[in-house]
């Protein structure tokens, strides 16, 4: 039972950790429809630019704050400067960006490589946050719980912002009709690269939470990002509550196959996967596209 | 890819049409082609053969990755998969188990076709940008297994692969000319065998699929099976390349179902216009020369690689057959 108690916190804490990057890639999805599969790349470039101002500050804090703006500024430019001009030149946006940002991955992985060479780097846990304390019986970690926080404080945050305010009024209608948007004196351009600045600085800001649990390196994002890409496909593409319920259906699996069958871990993900194609291909929260 | 108008004369133009005489044309075109690829690398001596080895072998990679991505308009973005499981095919069947090559091929081909049958029944359940995020994913699940797996001795990868045995023509395939023969041979045979499929019914519906799915699914094809089709068959010939490379190299290690081996395989399809037949060889031609020149010039492959497949998908999407097609007006 304890093991139970402390490999589902565990998995919790994996799930926010996916979800952060989740929501990023479901929001520059759902708005503007380009797949960004250079994700993992704003994941590591984050967590790099979080090491650097916490070496520079010696404080976790001014890593959280700061950290993240290296990841909006890319993926800001990233946008305004080379995908939307092709968009602009009629290329489609899902294939041809999507391949765009593929290349994108390959160039970071390079650059990261390049600056920072292949030692491991790692952001020490703030102290308000070592040590353990007891939930019900188990001893866990307080900075692990700190990350679950944080993932729920941003699932409700995206949620109030988008459903609640005028910002998130804004990028509904840009979903469902852009031409009227812009029709109604909103620059859509300039939010599609604000939005992709902030789904990169999500990406990023989990790249920072996530230095002290696992170490720095050139090639960090990778793996998290692949099993983001089996959330959003899992929850949905493009759809913000898929990608949560998503993540915490992954992660607890993953957690929970690497306690109780290690043989399996690998293959886990992939059989709720398969599972989710055999039954519903659109995912959790999709809708079902015509066939016919 | 998907939303492309029919505009490929290869592929969407009916055949009868063609004139005699650009037939003739074309034929002595290949003639000259096949006369280059076979003499040149004599001409251009060891390092020329090194290259154009590399080349054959990649080009059987794009080709095959080819019959998805231009012919089926499915982009997959872990095609590598299966370039690494013909690879550890042989070489868990030649180093594990003692077989003969010619035990341990058909046995590899025949896994793999197995195995993409299942990837494939599920991948191809989804479509567009979401199949490429479900392929990458099954091949970080294949590259994970190789790492982890006793069986295929982790990242260190199983060395010793052994080259076919020739020594009944009086060959011995250690020497670089005669390997890449048997590698143009077994190069020529898979086209021959692709272009003979493409050109078929099936090889039609396929571009339906690609053109329109509704549509292919309203005059009453189950899409299903043809798509599954597809990828096992793209799936085979990336193995054949996979068999071929780890005998190339006498090594294999799951480098070779990396994310970045895939990505390299879809530059090429993009590189050589994903629908020209000829396209892929094209294509693994340019990569692999600018994988070798860029060698030369820097060690930060992964930096410049990613600018170059930026500007090639950037300006020139279509292809440097389609860009030069372009250029001479060929096309409306």
């Amino acid at each position: 039972m304890q093991t139970f108690l402390l490999q589902s916190l565990n998995g919790i804490q994996l799930s926010m950790l996916i979800f952060l990057l989740a929501a990023g890639l479901t929001l520059i999805f759902g708005l503007m429809g380009i797949l960004n599969l250079a994700h993992g790349a704003f994941f590591t470039i984050g967590a790099y630019s979080g090491w650097l101002a916490a070496s520079a500050t010696g404080s976790f804090w001014a890593a959280l704050f700061i950290g993240p703006i290296v990841p909006f500024a890319i993926g800001f430019l990233l946008q305004s400067v080379v995908l939307q001009p092709l968009i602009e030149r009629g290329r489609s946006t899902h294939l041809d960006l999507a391949l765009l940002t593929f290349g994108f991955l390959f160039a970071t992985a390079g650059a990261v490589e390049y600056l920072f060479g292949p030692s491991f780097y790692s952001i020490p846990t703030p102290a308000v946050l070592s040590g353990n304390v007891a939930v019900l019986s188990v001893n866990y970690p307080v900075y692990r719980l700190f990350v679950i926080g944080v993932g729920l404080l941003v699932a409700g945050l995206l949620f109030l912002v988008i459903e609640r305010t005028l910002v998130g009024a804004t990028l509904r209608a840009g979903v469902d009709n852009r031409e009227m948007v812009t029709a109604m004196g909103i620059n859509i351009k300039a939010v599609f690269a604000i939005v992709f600045g902030c789904g990169a600085a999500l990406a990023g800001f989990a790249g920072i939470i996530a230095a002290p649990i696992m170490s720095i390196y050139s090639q960090m994002g990778i793996g998290i990002v692949v099993t983001t890409f089996v959330v959003v496909v899992v929850g949905g593409l493009g759809n913000l509550k898929g990608s949560f319920y998503g993540a915490l259906f992954v992660g607890m699996t993953d957690t929970m196959a690497q306690a109780y069958l290690p043989e399996a871990e690998l293959f886990a993900i992939y059989v709720l996967l398969v599972g989710m194609m055999m039954f519903r291909p659109q995912g959790l929260f999709g809708k079902a596209g015509r066939v016919a | 890819m998907i939303d492309r108008t029919v505009n490929e004369p290869e592929v969407a133009a009916v055949r009868g049409s063609r004139s005699d005489r650009a037939r003739v044309t074309q034929l002595i075109v290949a003639v000259i082609c096949i006369v280059a690829i076979v003499a040149l690398p004599w001409a251009c001596g060891d390092y020329g053969l090194t290259l154009a080895t590399e080349i054959v072998i990649a080009g059987i990679f794009a080709a095959g990755l080819n019959v998805l991505i231009g012919y089926t308009g499915l982009a997959s973005a872990g095609h590598a998969m299966f370039v690494g499981l013909g690879g550890y095919g042989i070489g868990i069947g030649s180093a594990i188990y003692g077989w003969p090559l010619w035990t341990s091929v058909p046995v590899s081909l025949v896994c793999v076709a197995a195995i993409s049958a299942a990837v494939g029944a599920i991948c191809t359940r989804t479509r567009g940008v979401e199949f490429l995020l479900i392929t990458l994913a099954f091949c970080q699940m294949f590259f994970g297994a190789a790492v982890k797996l006793p069986l295929t001795n982790g990242t260190d990868g199983m060395a010793g692969i052994p080259r076919p045995d020739l020594s009944t023509l009086g060959l011995n395939s250690e020497i670089p000319a005669v390997f890449y023969v048997y590698v143009l041979t077994v190069a020529l045979a898979s086209f021959a065998l692709l272009a003979r499929i493409v050109q078929s019914p099936f090889g039609s519906v396929l571009v339906a699929i690609r053109e329109n799915e509704s549509r292919a699914v309203a005059m009453g094809y189950a899409v299903g099976p043809y798509k599954i089709g597809a990828f096992v068959l793209s799936a085979v010939i990336c193995a054949v390349a996979g068999v071929l490379q780890a005998q190339y190299t006498y090594f294999i290690n799951p480098d070779a179902m990396s994310w970045q081996a895939s990505g390299e395989g879809i530059l090429m399809v993009v590189i050589g216009g994903a629908n020209a037949v000829m396209g892929p060889f094209i294509g693994a031609a340019v990569f692999v020369l600018v994988k070798q020149g860029l060698s030369l010039i820097t060690s930060e492959y992964n930096l410049f690689f990613g600018v170059f497949f930026m500007l090639v998908i950037a300006f020139f999407r279509d292809g440097i057959v389609g860009t030069f097609r372009t250029l001479a007006g060929r096309r409306p």
